[in-house]
């Protein structure tokens, strides 16, 4: 074969194995939530949400005090980790500007989005659980929070340095003290991009398992009090899946299915946003 | 229409530093004459700006920046430590190249720096703002739509919002840079009509890349290079005959 | 008119707040290794720090413990992950940078995303219930039966092919860390100017000789931070190998053998220590664990920083 056939056919291969590569990605990803679909939707049903579990081997029974658990876990841990994200995106963004510390820390953060959140759980378990005696909702919160914090703090960053200097510069033209100027105008303007950074960051939290594993851990009952162990929808799928029961299982896909239309939704949400509003 | 008068604000010596001690302004002497306008022309990098950002302390801002010399304005020295910079800029307004509306209604905008001063009394602000946007040419084209974003309005309503801004808080200088630089010629005009308008009721430093602009709105330019007031004189007498060869190659467009 | 200079305490007072809710980032990286270590001593002191990572010890009863068994577990799965991911990753991002159709692009884009953002006990679930089912009826029988007796890479396909092994993890692994590659590269490519690209072809070089010799060599610190990122990832993954591996304590030469990785030994047995030097061991393993990512993941930093500086102009 001349050099010219061989390199378009080396050209052709290349392509098209790429091609297969990404039809090789989306397989995956309809593959997934088809079987997501498929089990989780059948299992779903009123009881699913207005009862409670019911004693091992017996069937019927539903997963109302995880609903509601990973509900209250996942409100707390925002309360939480939001605020501190922003804040501290804020220093980055704005008073810190340019400075080194403002990179350090803008790094760390970047490497913590990614740490391992079972090594969190570990954490959180040593300073809040082991210390107090018992599991709380409060030590889940505290971990789902842990995670968020970066999260939320770079994304607030980079949202605040989108906004031109020179808005600034003019709301200072016309006496404005710095922290005004960024509670009033910066936030304002990067409020979009902001609320995007929360949304997604709760998408990312809602559908985390191992850092409740030893913080919250499980209960059995219906239970708000977050200075007991919780229930969460993460941690029973992971008991549930894992045990003999066959009704386990139909109620762990509904679960699941639960969990993945509403990290979904957020995260499409999410997006969405963003093209509309920096188009 | 010339003569001169009272000054407004006027800077003596004044030497100013950027940060690592670049000395960017040498030894200027301007005054600004009250209810005038005054331009400031040079090349690129002359320092037009840079001086003009001195006069409301807009380089404050800015870590190690340094100034010597005096800024007069009201009989005090606005470049002692002890001036209240919150004041001074509710005395002295600044529009930007670029229009810089807030993420707010038109209302919110121009009701803004008023806010900022104590004003919350719904009534009076109303008021502020209508005669604000009256005073920039914009009050026929917004009064309808005060809620809306400030965003809606195109480039050149957008500056003349940034001018209506300025003005509510009814200040007794106004500093514009380069404020026609990114607009259209017929947004352009506009502008420099409203500038002529307005010195009746303010002082108005401009500066401008564009002499034909100085030529048509000020009544005292300044040409500047390197950091130095080369000339300073009534509009008429620096366009026709300038004292200075400097000034004469740079109107002539000897060099750009 | 007073001049009088008045130093607002409100902004002060933001900007000291603002700054401490920055700190916390430092904070909780110093607190967590802290606090790691801290509980860990116990374990540590007996056994001493390298004698414990390469030790293949792990016994409740006898009370000894080794890292070995679990790091042999993480580092196999994550390596077979990457192997499998980084062709597909690479793949994607220059289907959707130089092949597909305008259109195509942006859904491409999404669909990438949304396989990030599916949580992991779900991408487990799925493992469990439908990939080791088929890994076990038909892809390792199959493998076992044309590779089994090949010398030498035989070895890795021995054993009853239960489905609960490191194959099974490292394909659900490798799944979950593609998107990670796959947008960091497409953003590096993309990053490429035209003119070059451009120069290329106007030599008459081929879709694949330009991608070849112009836009891979020009954005490889991409696609390395990129490649690390995801490297950093997998080490980090608990739910979705914790369904499928089983927690087999051994070092495995088969990859239908079940084994163990820190994360899924932390998950199976951390409520179940009941004496100090079992809990002191595991909170050894985290030690390790963070360790690692945090260097890993420093690594991509690193990376990624020096592509953003040389080819942001």
């Amino acid at each position: 074969m001349n050099i010219q056939a061989r390199r378009k056919a080396e050209n052709y291969i290349a392509l098209f194995l790429s091609f297969l590569a990404a039809v090789f990605g989306l397989f995956w990803l309809v593959f997934i939530l088809g079987d997501v679909l498929i089990h989780g939707i059948g299992a779903l049903k009123p009881a699913l949400f207005l009862k409670d579990p019911t004693p091992v081997g017996v069937l019927g029974g539903g997963l109302r005090n995880a609903f509601v658990g990973q509900a209250l876990i996942t409100v707390f841990a925002t309360l939480i980790g939001v605020p501190i994200g922003i804040l501290g995106g804020t220093f980055l963004a704005e008073y810190a500007r340019g400075r080194a510390i403002a990179r350090v820390i803008s790094i760390l953060a970047d490497i913590m989005v990614s740490v391992p959140s079972i090594v969190v759980g570990t954490f959180v378990y040593a300073i809040m659980v082991r210390p107090i005696g018992h599991f709380s909702g409060w030590a889940g919160a505290v971990a789902l929070a842990v995670i968020m914090i970066p999260v939320v703090l770079r994304t607030t960053e980079d949202m605040l340095s989108l906004v031109p200097w020179t808005m600034r510069e003019a709301a200072f033209a016309l006496g404005a003290p710095y922290y005004k100027v960024i509670i009033q105008i910066v936030y304002r303007g990067a409020a979009t991009g902001i609320l995007t950074g929360i949304i997604l960051s709760i998408a990312r939290v809602a559908g985390e398992t191992a850092p409740l594993l030893f913080t919250s851990f499980n209960n059995a009952y219906y239970s708000l009090d977050m200075n007991g162990p919780m229930s969460s929808l993460t941690v029973i799928i992971f008991q549930y899946a894992m045990g003999p029961y066959d009704d386990w299982h139909v109620q762990a896909w509904a679960a699941s299915f639960v969990i993945t239309m509403a990290v979904l939704a957020l995260t499409i949400t999410g997006r969405l946003i963003i093209k509309w509003r920096y188009k | 229409m010339s003569g001169s008068g009272e000054t407004a604000i006027e800077a003596r010596e004044l030497n100013f530093f950027y940060a690592g001690n670049v000395h960017a302004i040498k030894r200027v002497t301007v005054p600004a004459y009250r209810n005038k306008v005054t331009a400031l022309i040079g090349p690129s990098g002359c320092g037009k700006t840079t001086l003009l950002r001195c006069f409301n302390r807009m380089h404050d801002l800015y870590p190690k920046n340094r100034y010597e010399g005096e800024i007069l304005f009201e009989g005090n020295n606005i470049l002692e430590k002890t001036t209240d910079l919150i004041n001074l800029r509710s005395r002295i307004g600044m529009v930007f190249q670029k229009p810089t509306p807030f993420p707010m209604t038109i209302f919110d905008n121009i009701a803004y720096g008023l806010k900022l001063k104590g004003i919350t009394k719904r009534s009076e602000l109303s008021e502020r703002v209508e005669k604000a946007l009256k005073n920039s040419a914009l009050w026929d084209e917004s009064k309808d739509k005060l809620n809306n974003s400030a965003y809606d309005l195109s480039g050149g309503q957008q500056q003349r919002l940034c001018i209506a801004r300025a003005l509510a808080v009814e200040p007794d200088v106004i500093l514009f840079d380069e404020p026609t630089s990114a607009l259209d010629p017929i947004s352009t005009a506009k502008i420099e009509e409203l500038i002529i308008s307005l010195k009746k009721s303010v002082t108005i430093l401009i500066v401008t890349h564009n002499m034909q602009q100085a030529a048509r709105i000020s009544d005292w330019t300044g040409f500047m290079m390197l950091g130095e007031l080369i000339e300073y004189d009534m509009t008429d007498k620096i366009f026709t005959a300038p004292s200075e060869k400097l000034t004469e190659d740079y109107i002539t467009g000897r060099f750009g | 008119m007073t001049f009088l200079r008045k130093k607002d305490p409100f902004d002060l007072a933001f900007a000291m707040l603002t700054g401490l809710a920055s700190v916390t980032v430092i904070l909780l990286i110093i607190g967590i290794f802290v606090v790691l270590f801290r509980e860990s001593s116990l374990a540590l002191g007996k056994f001493g720090f390298f004698k414990f990572l390469v030790s293949t010890d792990w016994n409740p009863v006898t009370e000894k413990f080794g890292a070995a068994t679990s790091i042999y577990g993480t580092c196999v799965t994550t390596v077979l992950a990457l192997l499998i991911s980084i062709p597909v990753s690479i793949g994607i991002a220059i289907f959707v940078t130089e092949i597909a159709p305008d259109f195509l692009k942006g859904p491409i884009g999404i669909a990438i995303e949304l396989l990030a953002a599916i949580p992991s006990i779900i991408y487990g679930m799925w493992g469990l219930f439908t990939l080791t089912p088929i890994m076990m009826k038909y892809i390792e029988p199959a493998l076992q039966k044309s590779l089994g007796n090949v010398p030498l890479v035989g070895i890795l396909f021995q054993g009853t092919p239960m489905g609960i092994d490191l194959l099974s993890a490292s394909v659900i692994l490798s799944i979950m860390i593609i998107p990670f590659t796959a947008s960091i590269s497409r953003d590096a490519f993309n990053l490429t100017p035209a003119v070059v690209k451009e120069s290329a072809y106007a030599v008459g070089a081929t879709k694949w000789e330009v991608l070849k010799n112009v836009v891979l060599p020009y954005s490889k610190l991409g696609v390395f931070g990129g490649i690390a990122l995801s490297l950093g990832r997998a080490l980090g993954e608990t739910m979705a190998v914790a369904f499928v591996l089983g927690n087999n304590h051994r070092i495995a030469t088969s990859l239908f053998d079940a084994a163990a990785t820190i994360t899924v030994t932390l998950a199976n047995e951390f409520t179940e220590a009941d004496n100090d030097m079992y809990y002191s061991s595991l909170f050894a393993l985290a030690l390790t664990l963070f360790i690692m990512s945090f260097i890993i993941l420093a690594i991509a930093k690193f990376f990624l920083l020096k592509a953003e500086r040389r080819y942001s102009r």
